[in-house]
């Protein structure tokens, strides 16, 4: 299994995480898709996948607790036969990012929302300010989403 | 946390002297069913971690072929973890080192047997 970050800040934490819950997968993203760093993906087109996967989800999740509760539901969880996927609200400095996690019955949803909790506060630390004025999906997605997905999977 | 209908099993364990808290937890996710702590006992991140080191423990003894986990006692150096489940659920206790483990033991097990 392998890590990598499209910056250089992610790493630790990330790589903290994994650690101690014991997931398959993680990735850090952007809401809108774009990914920051990820463990356990071989394949670039699976990373974007999951990355555009878990942007719809984090949407329609948040739109829904609105609805219901007046607010958005910070974490998601759904538990399959053989493997769960958690997906988590991380606060950064001047805006939000997006945990997704993938774990089987070897670790629990306990012990991610614990490890969660310490990756919050790492991010919270060591992320440098998103941009307040940043439109949801910026002129230059594409080109900035691949350039990450490059960075990662080793074509930059 | 709100009362449960497992709040009577909870308050048998509590009252004992030196017992600083009790858990139900789930034994697959880890998460709070119930509970009565003191204050100072971080209950989600405890439950978390015992019922992970519970479930481990459960799968150890199995495959050494011990058979099935009922009773798991945790000896650290200032106070004690005791856990006993059925049924996906665990009991857990935090109690001070001083405590009666043979009383407390009995009285676990006992609630154990009256989980549904």
């Amino acid at each position: 299994m392998r890590m990598s970050v499209a910056a250089s800040w992610v790493e630790a934490p990330l790589k903290q995480f994994v650690d101690d819950a014991r997931v398959h997968y993680a990735v850090l993203l952007h809401p809108s898709g774009q990914v920051l760093g990820q463990y356990g993906f071989a394949r670039s087109v699976d990373v974007m996948t999951a990355c555009a996967l878990a942007a719809a989800i984090d949407a329609s999740s948040r739109a829904l607790g609105m609805l219901v509760e007046g607010k958005a539901f910070p974490s998601l969880h759904y538990a399959g036969r053989e493997r769960q996927i958690f997906l988590a609200e991380v606060p950064a400095p001047g805006g939000r990012l997006l945990l997704l996690a993938v774990f089987d019955w070897e670790s629990s949803l306990g012990l991610l929302q614990l490890y969660h909790e310490e990756f919050r506060a790492r991010v919270g630390e060591m992320a440098p300010p998103i941009a307040h004025n940043a439109p949801a999906i910026a002129a230059d997605f594409e080109k900035e989403l691949n350039k990450n997905l490059a960075v990662m999977f080793g074509r930059a | 946390m709100a009362t449960t209908p497992f709040a009577p099993l909870l308050q048998s364990i509590i009252r004992h002297r030196g017992v600083t808290g009790v858990l139900l937890v789930g034994e697959d996710d880890g998460l709070v069913v119930d509970s009565v702590l003191q204050v100072g006992v971080n209950g989600a991140a405890f439950a978390a971690l015992t019922a992970s080191l519970y479930r481990k423990a459960r799968r150890s003894a199995e495959a050494a072929g011990l058979g099935r986990t009922g009773y798991f006692e945790l000896d650290a150096v200032d106070g004690r973890v005791l856990a006993a489940g059925k049924n996906e659920l665990v009991f857990i206790v935090v109690a001070e080192a001083r405590i009666n483990v043979g009383l407390l033991r009995v009285e676990l097990l006992k609630a154990v047997e009256r989980l549904p």
